[in-house]
């Protein structure tokens, strides 16, 4: 072998290098050099062999864990999506207002009370209030476990609101710790009925029914002119 | 009556001893002073023992409106009248007690059957009242 | 105040009588009907919009009121403006401080049209006028 010849063979050699690392940097991973001939140079291109089936390995590893992550973001879009659906069909299914006996309406309220969930409780007793003509409602908050300013505003609100249409809202239920952050709060809730349990509720409910039936029979079948005599 | 084509009036029906009102327009500030005074009139001319007023019809009660009838409740009451706000809508209710119209004091009623039965049961108190002091 | 570009303009109205006001509440009850908003919310913003066109009529004779639809803070929402050149207010904090009137017998106006809305501001000049601007999440 002359040793031009081996010099063009080299640059030969080094030219497929450079082209096969230019392969790799665009993206072409299954580049090799795959060198057949035995020298000080094949030490050089199988390690350049390696190191570009090592960057293989590691990119391939990237993509496949960049994949797993977006499915898993993916999956918990769809969870929180869900989650709010939920939240919101929740929000009408938890405040359901129900005729129990005549006249009377209970709105049975479970759960944190906050702002939003609040207001849609108010506007969906005050409208059902209008449809049923029932013109008392018992709030019974037995199943609430803390209220804030915000919260027992909106309460007095819904039983100031009731009261325009023409109703009364009795709020039952009030627990020791209600009470306590009412008073401490600084809420005046005087100008609402409030009762201890729901069944005090109830009884004062019937009462008042009981007067407004009373009234109507004696308005009937007696003249208060006639009762004098 | 001269009817001015210009000015909308609303009725005002009287039933036995009570007069009814009922407001179906969307009110300007003028028209609901002309109805205030209208129904005063009204009550000194019948003697009337009770008016009810029906906004069952109406989408908004502002300010004005709000304090023209609560006005017009604690001016009646002083001619011995009882007034009843019929069939106020929901979202009325809470837009009011938003602005900071409360009414305190101003009789309500669902419709006009329980209005009409709060007017009776007032009227009937009274006379019991009469009878006792007797 | 917020930037009304990329807002689209619904309506307007004139206000020169006490009728325009009538009008002028009935378009904006529309307007906030056709955006389906509900229907608490409609009776809130055309309560507001009516205190705020009654105060410009009592104080300024008359204005201009503008509604709009469009993006603030990146939520849907009702905008209304409503415009007088009239004496302008020389106190703002007064004038929407609750319980207050400078004699027409109000005192809800203002503070209680702010209270109805998700967003009040109000700008306004002696002798030049006054422009209050409501903003109402669909």
């Amino acid at each position: 072998m002359s040793e031009k010849h081996n010099i063009t063979n080299i640059k030969k050699r080094i030219d497929r290098i450079e082209d096969i690392l230019a392969a790799v940097a665009a993206g072409d991973l299954d580049a090799r050099i795959n060198s057949e001939t035995e020298d000080d140079l094949s030490g050089i291109e199988a390690a350049i062999d390696l190191l570009i089936d090592d960057l293989t390995d590691e990119l391939k590893q990237r993509e496949k864990m960049q994949k797993e992550v977006e499915d898993k973001l993916s999956k918990i879009q769809e969870q929180q999506k869900t989650i709010v659906q939920q939240q919101e069909d929740l929000l009408e299914l938890s405040s359901p207002v129900s005729k129990v006996w005549d006249n009377v309406l209970i709105l049975p309220v479970i759960g944190t009370l906050d702002s939003q969930r609040t207001q849609i409780m108010m506007e969906n007793l005050l409208e059902k209030i209008v449809e049923t003509g029932c013109t008392i409602s018992i709030l019974d908050i037995t199943g609430v476990p803390t209220v804030d300013t915000q919260v027992a505003n909106h309460l007095l609100k819904t039983v100031t609101s009731a009261r325009l249409l023409g109703a009364e809202c009795i709020i039952s239920g009030i627990s020791p710790a209600i009470a306590q952050t009412i008073v401490h709060l600084g809420i005046d809730l005087s100008s609402i009925k409030t009762k201890a349990t729901l069944q005090d509720a109830m009884i004062f409910a019937m009462r008042q029914n009981k007067r407004t039936d009373d009234i109507k029979l004696q308005s009937l079948y007696i003249n208060p002119n006639e009762k004098e005599e | 009556m001269k009817i001015d084509l210009h000015e909308k009036r609303i009725p005002i029906i009287k039933i036995g001893n009570y007069l009814i009102v009922s407001i179906q327009v969307d009110m300007h500030d003028k028209l609901a002073i002309q109805l205030q005074s209208q129904i005063l009139d009204e009550i000194e001319k019948t003697g009337a023992k009770g008016v009810l007023i029906d906004i069952s019809v109406l989408e908004m009660v502002d300010s004005f409106i709000g304090r023209m009838l609560s006005g017009m409740a604690s001016m009646a009451s002083i001619m011995d009248t009882a007034v009843v706000i019929v069939g106020m809508q929901p979202a009325v209710a809470i837009t009011l007690v938003e602005l900071g119209l409360e009414m305190p004091g101003v009789d309500t009623a669902l419709n006009m059957e329980n209005g009409m039965e709060m007017l009776e049961k007032r009227l009937r108190e009274e006379d019991n009242e009469t009878f006792e002091s007797h | 105040m917020t930037s009304d570009k990329n807002w689209e303009e619904l309506g307007r109205k004139n206000l020169e009588s006490e009728n325009d006001i009538v009008m002028a509440r009935q378009l904006v009850r529309h307007y906030a009907k056709q955006l389906r908003m509900g229907i608490v919310d409609q009776t809130r913003v055309t309560t507001a919009v009516s205190e705020l066109l009654r105060n410009m009529y009592n104080y300024a004779g008359g204005g201009e009121i503008k509604i709009f639809s469009g993006l603030v803070d990146e939520k849907d929402a009702l905008i209304i403006t409503c415009s007088d050149s009239g004496p302008g207010i020389e106190d703002l904090e007064l004038a929407m401080s609750d319980g207050y009137t400078s004699g027409m017998g109000m005192g809800y106006g203002l503070p209680g049209a702010k209270r109805l809305v998700d967003r009040f501001e109000i700008q306004s000049k002696v002798n030049v006028g006054t422009t209050v601007r409501i903003i109402k999440w669909r």
